[in-house]
């Protein structure tokens, strides 16, 4: 029997272009050296599956409002704190007074706003369904609780739709592992119906290879779509019914703003009618706001996988983790980062 | 924030869990997990444990392995 690595570097067939959608998986696949063992027909691209990248700058601008001016505590993941906005990042807006306090989980926040009741306390909600369940949980426990000083500023999305829209991008998504480990895989199959061939990927060494060499060995032997789940122990093919219920409880489906990508009709998720109390947007009266990138960061294309980091003119001179630009450069799971770590 | 952490469950209590990652222990929602127990190991994120690991990622690479040994020897 033929290892993942034997496979991978035996590869002789068609050339394929592999997407990973997360960038956790990008920055795993540097950190392993498993790009270096890759033959020429296999070209691996990044693809729009860190949350931060894809935050666009207006809803940055929206949360600097809410700091500067509606004086609430701002609670976030503390990979957004240096994303660039349209004007400055929330970083900046610290250095102007702005209250900003890096969490590891929503459910954090709620104890801040619990312990200051005489603060408005945001938390910024982005991410994906990984990440989704625990803005809903939060929202559910001030609920319980009586906790009317706290409310979410959503950005969250979903991946469904990105899939749809990047399905010709790429001959095969290596798809995030945590996302399916909520949604499970019927996108998947109901994806495959329509040619797009994907595997579900853990994120260790031995993961990502048996995922490429299953992706590999595909596409040595046929040329019709596939699809495998490899991250079973984990991601069990019906998802987390729970956090599922959970999500469908608390929010609702909204076209989103993807940076790079533009609107993607329903991609989005904000609370729902029930929850409006906890909704920052309506509390404040924070218009959606459409903010400005950087005009030569060229992170858009690089998200859709049409262009690498090290092609946009900033990247490695302007553009560095000391000094981000572009939002893939500031989050640790971007593209541009892993390649300005790694890949040079 | 996407970084998921795989731990083992020390107690439950409610719907929270107490969880041993290497050494370090920390209090996680286990609000989304049925019949979860001490010794379970769990994959969180975001301070909530999303799923119970079944397998370790060794054996589960091992059995894709095979499954792909299996289909090249019947396609021949």
């Amino acid at each position: 029997m033929k290892s993942p690595r034997e496979i991978i570097e035996s590869y002789s067939g068609r050339p394929l272009r592999i997407m990973e959608v997360c960038g956790t998986h990008t920055h795993e696949i540097f950190r392993c050296g498993i790009r270096k063992i890759l033959p020429p027909q296999i070209e691996l691209i990044s693809g729009p599956g860190c949350p931060v990248c894809v935050t666009p700058p207006g809803y940055i601008d929206s949360a600097i409002e809410l700091a500067l001016e509606h004086k609430a505590l701002i609670c976030t993941f503390g990979d957004l704190i240096r994303v660039p906005g349209s004007r400055m990042s929330l970083a900046g807006a610290r250095s102007q007074g702005a209250a900003v306090k890096a969490v590891y989980t929503p459910l954090d926040a709620v104890e801040i706003a619990k312990e200051n009741p005489d603060k408005e306390v945001v938390f910024l909600a982005v991410g994906f369904e990984t990440t989704v369940p625990s803005a809903c949980l939060a929202v559910k426990h001030a609920e319980s609780e009586g906790i009317k000083n706290f409310s979410l500023l959503t950005s969250n999305k979903t991946m469904p739709d990105a899939y749809r829209a990047l399905g010709n991008c790429a001959d095969a998504f290596l798809y995030p592992g945590h996302v399916h480990t909520i949604i499970g895989s019927s996108i998947c199959l109901e994806l495959l119906k329509g040619g797009i061939s994907g595997v579900v990927a853990g994120f260790q060494a031995d993961e990502l290879l048996t995922a490429l060499a299953v992706i590999a060995h595909h596409a040595d032997n046929s040329s019709e779509a596939f699809f495998e789940n490899c991250y079973k122990r984990i991601a069990r093919d019906e998802g987390n019914p729970a956090a599922m219920r959970l999500i469908n409880e608390v929010m609702t489906s909204c076209d989103a703003e993807w940076r790079g990508l533009g609107v993607i009709p329903g991609s989005g998720l904000k609370l729902n009618a029930t929850y409006a109390a906890f909704d920052a947007r309506l509390k404040f009266n924070v218009p959606e706001c459409s903010g400005t990138p950087h005009a030569g960061c060229r992170c858009g294309e690089i998200l859709k996988g049409l262009l690498k980091p090290e092609d946009c003119p900033l990247f490695g001179k302007v553009c560095t983790p000391v000094n981000p630009v572009g939002a893939c450069m500031v989050s640790h799971e971007g593209s541009c980062s892993a390649y300005y770590q790694y890949g040079r | 924030m996407c970084v998921g952490l795989s731990a083992r469950v020390v107690s439950v209590k409610g719907g929270s869990a107490v969880i041993d990652a290497t050494g370090a222990r920390r209090t996680v929602s286990a609000e989304l997990l049925d019949d979860l127990e001490p010794g379970d190991y769990v994959m969180v994120h975001a301070g909530i444990a999303i799923a119970k690991i079944t397998d370790s990622s060794e054996n589960e690479s091992n059995q894709i392995m095979e499954q792909l040994d299996e289909k090249s020897t019947g396609n021949n």
